[in-house]
């Protein structure tokens, strides 16, 4: 029986073309048919559609030429490769995507190697062949030098014209090797998903290890000791299918009345209660979000409504951390921790979206460790309770590693812009001669601010990057206030290297002048250090605003203009006398602009 | 009795009759207007009658202001003005109401002597001339047809016609212009003795040619070659504002509403009954009426105006009725809504009783120095007038 099985994923950089080979592999099949096909099947979230990326995996079992092939879904950008970590974990082999125009690229690397972490038969394959600008040659070449795959083991493939499907899905099956695992022994599986049902509850993807469960089963969580009883178990197959067993080796779902996420942790161990196993799987790394900012409804009387749209949220997102905050200028809002910007900006857009908020987010910052002269350490997420500087010893912030993957040409402007993020400068790799590998060491920080941005400016698109934490270092940072109409706006409090502040300082006064409307009366803006003012700008008194022409008794127009301009200031936060717009509190990322 | 006739109306006394034929459509304008489709003329005036015809039917009319609004209305030939004037007079109700005010806006570039003397001889005597600017380098920017040239020609033929009653539009706040360039343009209009000044600062909107050019990247076939930086700032626009009070005012001018000027007894009174939420039909493809409450919108499609027969039964729609938005037992409030913000426009204000409800509005303008009480009447304070949109949003 398990020599029948294969469990595998697909891993590539983005827009590598993962989601439509997934796509033709299913049509192949027949796990799909052609007319019931939507493009990209498996990004299911409207979201994810839009953007072309795929943000939550998803699991799906093909019956072909006699065997199960549980093809899991990996995300491809960066900021969701835990979740990549955690799909791989439930399988014993990968597809990895190479774009045939692009090359290998920096997520390209970074997924492999977590695909040898964990032990996964690879299969690297070059898409996208049928472009007149596919460099077949030059890439093999590329996965000779980096992987060391020889031509011959490498398949060449065009998911958008269904060439190579059959190798592919041949090599699944002769390369990947079967699952291992004993049915009879206690049962281990692991979760690696789960989402929320209205209904049923959460609902858990699940990858056997050892033993079986099936409905009725006591089970346990091992990692929170808690039981529950099997109400149903099945297959993933575009939904769910009811079966009366899953057992060693196999990928599945199960539902046990598990009211919230938390208590069924992506990456526990479920074992029976009666005989348990004598260890836990190895898990992975508990996710730790990186980035964090504070999201605050523009009306205050959504506050609650923002709890409970947090709380739905996170049943379907583990990695989504938020827990309240005042904040003077704001009212009553969450902190919230996230792993990226993008994951920042999609549960952002789900709230709005979604539940319908308005919302202001401050810009996003990192973990701070202070260190004091004579008590012990703390963190903070959040500028707004940086303590006394006489107090402090020093300060540590997040560096990360940062890998640069880009044409040759742009290795100059990349290095200039990097440099001017503080970041240190660790080796430059050939992949070939036209392409380099750069690595950097970088405070999270700016990475977070406009970097991204620019480097895809600077290199017209061409270079990619990826990152990882590699731990705290200390830095020289100071904390900046802004002041508006003298008053300080908690909100505004950002954390900068002190060589910047005077740069950043005055730069954000300005952006704060484009972005805060004119008012009836005059509103000065001011950085701070401490009491010593760094930057000043003025926003002068609104002089004029009215409707000159009356359009041939269009009264209806008229009255159209001035809902608008109401509109557009009920979706203003109103601090002290000002009436700030939801830009300006991201403002201090787009300094360059 | 309530009404003086046997018909269930308020009586309307205004109408509006749109022309919406251009030579050539200006940079600026986004009005119901279309260029090259003047040899439709003929129809859309007979369209026009049966019109006027098929709302008279069941409507009061004590008529005493007519207006001509464009588009070009001096497009339109003396004897189209005769038919549509005959239609209106033959259907008034009071014999001795030959209406007060006959108004109709013409374009510079395209009125000679003649045709003016036969628009006075047919009862039209007010004349509002599109003048815009003097200086011909905006008028290029404009788009408008004529030069400075023909403006002094345009004012000195309807003199010569006898009109007695001559508005002149300014526009104000062009790209480029400076304070100075807008005290001569009012040292021009001033030179010329009009009874009204109509001045308007330059509004860009989405869609026009002058769009296309300074507030997006989208390309445009008609794109103006005015760079970003010429955009009038507020600060220059209120400068510009304040001098045409000042200058204005100080020769007799009355300042009566936001962008208007006339010398005592010739404030236009059609545009009044609109600021007072009075009754009004408008006749024509993209008219606007508001009747006992209600307001609606003819098509804008010249040919399907045409084709209705004028009618306004298939072609019009109903413009979206707001107060359905309001909850139960606060609808009508929304003409009340709209008389505030129309009727502070005027610079008598309104009176106290129209308040009733925004007691707390009324108190917050008047701190911030918007609103003051003059007798029994809220209006603009000067500051509310340069701000009249802080006042006008708390009652929408």
């Amino acid at each position: 029986m398990l020599d029948k099985i294969r469990n595998f994923s697909i891993i590539a950089h983005i827009d590598h073309g993962k989601s439509t080979l997934a796509d033709r592999i299913l049509e192949f099949t027949n796990t799909i048919s052609k007319r019931a096909m939507k493009a990209q099947v498996l990004d299911n979230m409207d979201i994810e559609r839009e953007r072309g990326i795929t943000i939550k995996a998803q699991a799906v079992r093909i019956e072909y030429n006699g065997y199960i092939l549980n093809l899991i879904d990996t995300p491809g950008h960066v900021d969701f490769s835990y979740e990549v970590s955690r799909s791989l974990a439930a399988c014993e082999g990968a597809l990895l995507i190479i774009d045939a125009t692009q090359g290998i690229e920096a997520q390209t690397l970074a997924n492999s190697y977590l695909a040898m972490q964990n032990n996964l038969t690879i299969i690297p394959v070059i898409n996208k062949i049928d472009l007149p600008n596919a460099e077949v040659d030059k890439v093999l070449e590329e996965i000779k030098n980096v992987f060391g795959y020889t031509k011959e083991e490498v398949i060449l493939t065009s998911a958008k014209e269904g060439i190579g499907i059959k190798e592919v899905l041949d090599a699944i099956i002769a390369r990947v090797p079967p699952p291992k695992g004993n049915k009879d022994a206690s049962l281990q599986a692991l979760i690696f998903d789960s989402h929320f049902d209205v209904y049923r509850g959460v609902v858990s993807y699940i990858r056997i290890v050892n033993g079986s469960i099936k409905i009725g089963t006591k089970i346990r969580m091992m990692g929170t000791g808690s039981d529950y009883e099997l109400l149903e178990v099945g297959t993933l197959c575009l939904g769910l299918f009811k079966k009366d067993t899953l057992s060693a080796g196999e990928v599945g779902y199960m539902i046990a009345g598990v009211k919230n996420v938390r208590e069924c942790r992506v990456g526990d161990t479920v074992t029976e209660a009666k005989n348990p196993a004598k260890e836990a799987l190895a898990g992975y790394k508990p996710i730790k979000p990186m980035v964090y900012c504070g999201i605050y409804p523009v009306n205050s009387g959504d506050f609650e409504h923002l709890q409970d749209s947090f709380d739905k949220l996170q049943l379907n997102d583990a990695a989504l951390f938020y827990e309240k905050e005042t904040s003077t200028a704001l009212g009553f809002g969450f902190r919230c921790g996230f792993l990226g910007l993008l994951h920042l900006e999609i549960i952002q857009e789900r709230l709005e979206r979604e539940y319908n908020l308005d919302l202001i987010a401050t810009a996003p910052n990192v973990i701070y460790q202070i260190n004091f002269r004579n008590k012990k350490p703390i963190f903070i997420d959040n500028p707004a309770d940086f303590p006394n500087p006489s107090d402090i010893e020093s300060i540590e912030e997040p560096f990360c590693k940062l890998t640069i993957f880009t044409p040759s040409e742009y290795v100059g402007p990349l290095m200039g812009i990097t440099t001017d993020k503080r970041g240190q400068f660790k080796g430059m790799e050939y992949l070939d001669p036209t392409r380099v590998m750069l690595s950097y060491e970088i405070p999270l920080s700016e990475l977070i601010s406009e970097y991204h941005d620019q480097m895809k400016s600077v290199s017209r698109g061409y270079a990619s990057m990826d990152y990882e934490l590699i731990g705290y270092k200390v830095s020289d940072l100071v904390k900046m206030d802004i002041l508006l109409n003298s008053e300080p706006v908690d909100a505004l409090s950002t954390i900068v290297h002190r060589d910047k502040a005077h740069y950043v300082g005055k730069r954000l006064a300005e952006k704060l002048k484009e972005v805060i409307p004119k008012h009836q009366f005059t509103i000065p803006i001011q950085a701070s250090i401490g009491s010593k003012i760094i930057a000043r700008e003025t926003i002068s008194a609104l002089r004029k605003d009215v409707l000159a022409k009356c359009y041939g008794g269009d009264v209806t127009r008229k009255r159209k203009l001035l809902e608008k301009q109401k509109e557009g200031k009920k979706r203003m936060k109103h601090i002290g006398s000002v009436d700030v717009p939801q830009e300006a509190f991201m403002a201090v990322l787009k300094l360059s602009e | 009795m309530l009404h003086p006739s046997p018909f269930s109306s308020l009586p309307i006394p205004s109408i509006y009759i749109h022309i919406p034929f251009c030579k050539q459509k200006c940079n600026y304008c986004d009005f119901v207007s279309y260029a090259r489709k003047e040899d439709l003329i003929d129809d859309y005036v007979e369209a026009l009658i049966k019109d006027i015809s098929s709302q008279f039917s069941n409507l009061y009319f004590p008529l005493s202001t007519i207006y001509f609004g464009g588009g070009t209305p001096t497009l339109l030939k003396p004897k189209h003005f005769e038919k549509i004037l005959k239609a209106l007079e033959s259907r008034k109700l009071k014999a001795d109401s030959r209406a007060q005010e006959v108004s109709i806006e013409a374009n510079p570039g395209t009125v000679s002597l003649e045709f003016l003397k036969k628009l006075h001889n047919i009862g039209i005597n007010r004349l509002s001339l599109g003048a815009q600017s003097f200086n011909d380098k905006y008028l290029k920017y404009l788009g408008r047809i004529h030069n400075s040239k023909q403006i002094y020609q345009a004012f000195e033929n309807a003199k010569e016609a006898g009109f007695e009653n001559i508005n002149l539009d300014l526009i104000f706040a062009i790209p480029g212009q400076t304070l100075e360039e807008w005290k001569e343009d009012l040292a021009e209009a001033l030179s010329l003795k009009p009874e009204h000044l109509s001045t308007y600062n330059l509004q860009i909107e989405e869609g026009t040619p002058l769009w296309g050019n300074t507030k997006s990247e989208i390309l445009n076939p008609k794109q103006i070659p005015i760079s970003k930086s010429k955009i009038i700032n507020e600060d220059l626009d209120a400068n510009m504002y304040e001098l045409t009070i000042e200058t204005l005012t100080s020769v007799g001018f009355k300042h009566y509403e936001i962008s208007n000027f006339a010398k005592p007894g010739f404030e236009c009174q059609h545009n009044i009954n609109y600021w007072k939420m009075g009754n009004w039909l408008g006749i024509g493809a993209g008219a606007h009426s508001h009747v006992n409450g209600k307001h609606w919108e003819n098509t804008s499609n010249v040919e399907e105006y045409i084709g209705s027969g004028g009618v306004r039964r298939n072609g019009c729609r109903l413009a979206p009725d707001v107060s359905h938005d309001l909850p139960a037992g606060r609808q009508g409030a929304t003409d009340q809504r709209e008389t505030l913000f129309m009727g502070l426009r005027l610079l008598d204000g309104i009176n106290k009783a129209h308040f009733i409800g925004f007691e707390k509005e009324i108190v917050e303008l008047k701190q911030q120095g918007l609103l003051e009480e003059s007798g029994d009447n809220i209006r603009l304070t000067k500051k509310g007038l340069f701000l009249g949109n802080l006042v006008f949003e708390k009652f929408v």
